[in-house]
């Protein structure tokens, strides 16, 4: 097992560059997840890390060594494709034999650490077939199962589970991640899915056009976004934007919007009066209210059992609340949202920061 | 070659990718040896060959040879259409779902998949105008001599023709089956719903559904119609007096039958005005699709 | 069954019946002189009176003035279509993996220069070809022949097993490459046992394509002990009052690995010239 660092890299096709200097710390045995829309330049990166790109600029390293000249097979990876690139022509057991035997390991070793695989996967009843008699579910352990035989320094997952079946990829992410407490292998795991990233990162990385808009545990990019994009990406259904100024009167803070409408503020918000500001409240931080809040005319209404997803109109903006109870609420009705006001992230509506506070 | 330098100058700047790079070029080394050596080389030294005008004076002055280009015409125009349009019917008749179609459609295949020697051979005896078995049956029938089918430049050439269809429907056909089972079946059946004719469900549904393939079979057949050696040199041997030589048997007759190899060569290079741009028509075709 | 579809059936089979007449006259007919006696050759009948098979003794013991070596020309036709399709196959194989797999940057040259000479008809550089086998001191020998014939079967080889080898997932290789595998092993491993179908395609292609060749075999190979049956049989046409019936069971001899072989792999070769031969 080893760290894996990433120092500036670049990766440029002729003239065009699409990641444009990255620089990411992997400890030892950390679960990182790679997240972004597609083409921000998250697969690139893993496959520069996994040796099947070659690095334009910077320096990839794993433990302490620079990888970047070394090729694919001496880097002590493994790695699991999206389709699962299983060799068709062998059976399950050469499938995880395989790169044991080409590194010549003894017959014994590799009969012993497949089947260590194969019982920790669930994979034995399945050994002597071949990848086209299995399900999805089934190959995609067989991935993992020939991932982990090797018992490499570093896990790469390039977009494992988005062949599955919206249940199966519930399930196989809770694998997936109890696998790596188990093992504690250093593992970096593309996905564009943000629940993914969510529920098995110890840190997430969001890319976006080639470059890194946050790094965070999943808790910190929720509560903490560093900007407008991190802001939109985590959370689901997708955290409310509305623009406004800041306005500030000594006593209190607000944010009015152009329809007319005063948007509250806790006391200590920062930025100036008069900002023009993006203000940023999550859904399931909103509250139905008969008196205060923002007034709004209730549009749709979702209920998913658990809770219920209801879309309204706040003076020409489109705005979302989940509410855990169904509150008899009807297209229609006029009513009030209310933000908790430390749950409120303003931003910046030029640069699309944060603002401290 | 310049590619060829850059890949070595590409191998020795990155350690990573020299493996890939040096094993590709490798692998294909075998090849490029043996174009160079058996391709390239003498095709240049063919074309050096061909850089000889009196050799084309000496052809243009010979009768044979203007018969010869116009065999070649006939040959080509008549052979490569009338096998293109039986195989697409004969394709409209093996695309029918049938048991003893299929056991047919074995047997349809022999003339492409035994070697044509033997066979061309066979057709050429019983094309004798004394002992051979269509004018024996010609007699028996009609108490009269039938024609010297290879006695003659017309019946020779229309042999040579039939022949030639024989040999090679059955590969065509196969290639317009293959064409016309990509065409969906709903499409036909939409047809009949709207109460369309066969000649109208042929025209509107089937030829344009075949009709690229078509065109590129009629482009590549009329290739390799064009080098067709075998059809003619041992159905009739280019006789009587020459009157059925084209174009590929003509130009070995003046290089190994008459010691003349430039006029060969010459003879050969006139075809490449009409050949070369439909060898680069289907390269483009071919890639075009590949991609 | 309605009188329309009745009607609609026996037209079809009026056109099959039709299609096996087309079909099998010329054959039927070098089947009919195969079994009949020379003292009826000339006779032109449909069917010999006292058919025999006294003709086939006479090829199998090389009882002929033309079949003198008639046992050393068909070991000559095996072994050059042996050779040829080896040959095809590892230049094919080997090439098509640079192209398609390492992704050579010259590949695409090869690739298309390659098109090109599949294109160009065989016959067309019968003189040129010759003469440079005389400057290379090959005429003569049946190397000329495999070399040539290697020439001619390797374009399409190479052209069709790059159709089926771009079909392969890159992953696999990447996968490959990751467990530790080098070009050469990515080759044996899992691109030859993946390419099996098509390897065989174009193996029977090259091998049939060698063994029915006439004018190459005619052109490069002189000596009786060296040339291949397609030429010997060429040779009883220099005559008047050739063997016909001998002739015509030598040709069935010499037909039947052919058929036989083609039949056996018709699955692929079928699979194979309808995907790769001609694309639409």
């Amino acid at each position: 097992m080893a760290s894996v660092s990433v120092e500036a890299v670049r990766k440029r096709y002729g003239a065009l560059e699409v990641i444009h200097g990255i620089d990411i710390k992997i400890p030892d045995g950390e679960f990182v997840v790679l997240v972004g829309p597609s083409g921000c330049g998250k697969s690139t990166l893993l496959r520069m890390i996994a040796g099947l790109e070659e690095i334009s600029g910077g320096v990839v390293r794993i433990g302490d060594k620079v990888v970047n000249e070394v090729p694919s097979k001496d880097r002590d990876i493994a790695m699991v494709f999206q389709n699962y690139a299983l060799y068709p022509h062998m059976t399950v057991r050469e499938n995880m034999g395989f790169s044991l035997k080409l590194r010549k390991a003894e017959r014994g070793v590799i009969a012993e650490r497949v089947k260590k695989a194969s019982q920790i996967l669930g994979l034995d009843p399945y050994l002597e077939r071949y990848p086209k008699q299995l399900s999805g579910g089934q190959r995609q352990r067989v991935a993992m199962g020939r991932a982990i035989v090797r018992n490499p320094q570093v896990f790469l997952f390039d977009e494992p589970l988005s062949n599955l079946d919206a249940k199966l990829r519930v399930q196989m992410r809770t694998e997936i991640k109890a696998l790596h407490q188990q093992l504690k292998t250093t593992s970096i795991y593309v996905t564009h899915d943000q629940i993914e990233a969510m529920t098995m990162a110890d840190r997430i990385v969001v890319m976006h056009d080639g470059i890194v808009e946050q790094i965070g545990s999943p808790l910190e990019l929720y509560e903490q976004p560093a900007n407008l994009f991190v802001a939109g990406f985590i959370g689901s259904p997708a955290i409310n934007l509305i623009h406004g100024k800041l306005r500030r009167d000594g006593t209190r803070n607000w944010v009015a919007t152009d329809a007319g409408v005063d948007l509250p503020l806790d006391g200590n918000a920062a930025g100036q009066d008069g900002q023009p500001v993006v203000y940023g409240i999550r859904p399931e931080h909103l509250a139905p209210s008969d008196s205060s809040g923002l007034p709004v005319t209730v549009s749709v209404v979702e209920p998913t059992g658990a809770s219920t997803f209801v879309y309204a109109d706040l003076s020409g903006a489109q705005i979302c609340g989940v509410f855990a109870e169904h509150h008899g609420i009807h297209p229609g009705n006029r009513m009030n949202f209310m933000p908790r006001l430390d749950r409120v992230h303003l931003f910046d509506a030029g640069t699309g920061k944060r603002l401290a506070g | 070659m310049v590619s060829l330098a850059q890949d070595v100058a590409s191998s020795h700047r990155s350690g990573r990718m020299s493996a890939e790079a040096t094993w590709g070029l490798i692998m294909l080394l075998p090849y490029i040896a043996i174009f160079l050596t058996f391709v390239l080389y003498p095709v240049g030294y063919g074309i050096w060959l061909g850089t000889d005008i009196k050799a084309y004076h000496r052809i243009f002055d010979d009768p044979i040879f203007l018969r010869t280009l116009a065999n070649t015409v006939i040959f080509l125009g008549l052979a490569v259409n009338i096998k293109l349009l039986l195989a697409l019917l004969l394709s409209g008749f093996f695309v029918h779902e049938r048991r003893w179609i299929r056991w047919l459609s074995f047997i349809f295949i022999l003339p492409w998949a035994i070697p044509s020697i033997p066979t061309i051979l066979s057709f050429r005896w019983m094309l004798n105008a004394e002992w051979g078995m269509i004018n024996s049956l010609i007699f028996q029938f009609t108490f009269q001599d039938g024609p010297g089918w290879l006695l003659n430049r017309v019946y020779g050439l229309g042999s040579i023709i039939t022949i030639h269809i024989w040999k090679y429907l059955p590969f065509w056909t196969l290639i317009l089956v293959a064409a016309r089972l990509t065409i969906s079946k709903d499409l036909y059946e939409s047809a009949d719903v709207d109460g369309a004719s066969g000649l109208q469900k042929f025209l509107y549904i089937t030829f344009p559904g075949v009709r690229n393939m078509y065109i590129t079979s009629t482009l590549l057949s009329t290739i390799w119609t064009l080098g067709d050696f075998n059809s003619i040199y041992l159905l009739t041997g280019g006789g009587p007096a020459d009157s059925t030589q084209v174009l590929a048997t003509l130009g070995i007759r003046y290089a190994f039958g008459m010691s003349e190899v430039r006029a060969g060569v010459a003879t050969i290079i006139v075809a490449l005005p009409f050949m070369v741009p439909i060898v680069v028509l289907m390269v483009k075709r071919l890639r075009g699709e590949d991609r | 069954m309605s009188p329309r579809k009745a009607f609609d059936e026996a037209r079809l089979m009026l056109v099959g019946v039709l299609i096996l007449i087309w079909t099998l006259i010329p054959i039927y007919h070098l089947f009919v002189m195969s079994i009949t006696p020379q003292a009826e050759a000339f006779a032109g009948a449909v069917w010999p009176k006292s058919p025999t098979l006294d003709n086939y003794t006479t090829v199998l013991t090389q009882g002929h003035y033309f079949l003198g070596h008639f046992w050393q020309q068909l070991f000559n036709s095996a072994m050059v279509a042996v050779a040829v399709a080896v040959l095809t196959l590892t230049v094919g194989a080997c090439a098509s993996f640079a192209i398609s797999r390492l992704r050579v940057r010259i590949g695409e040259t090869v690739s298309n220069l390659a098109l090109l000479t599949y294109l160009i008809p065989a016959a067309f550089l019968a003189i040129p070809m010759y003469a440079t086998m005389g400057q290379y001191g090959l005429l003569g020998s049946r190397w000329s022949l495999i070399l040539t014939m290697v020439t001619f079967a390797s374009p399409y080889a190479i052209w069709m097993l790059r159709q089926y080898a771009d079909k392969l997932p890159y992953e696999l290789d990447e996968a490959a490459r990751i467990d530790g595998a080098s070009p050469i092993q990515i080759f044996w491993l899992i691109y030859l046992p993946l390419m099996m179908p098509s390897m065989v395609a174009i193996g029977t292609y090259a091998l049939l394509l060698a063994w029915n060749e006439y004018l190459y075999a005619f052109l490069l190979l002189s000596a009786d002990t060296e040339i291949t049956l397609s030429v010997a049989l060429g040779h009883f046409l220099s005559t008047d009052d050739a063997p016909w019936n001998l002739l015509m069971a030598t040709g069935i001899i010499y037909a039947l690995p052919p058929a036989a072989i083609y039949y056996a792999f018709r699955r692929y070769m079928v699979a194979g010239l309808t995907a790769g031969a001609v694309k639409s």
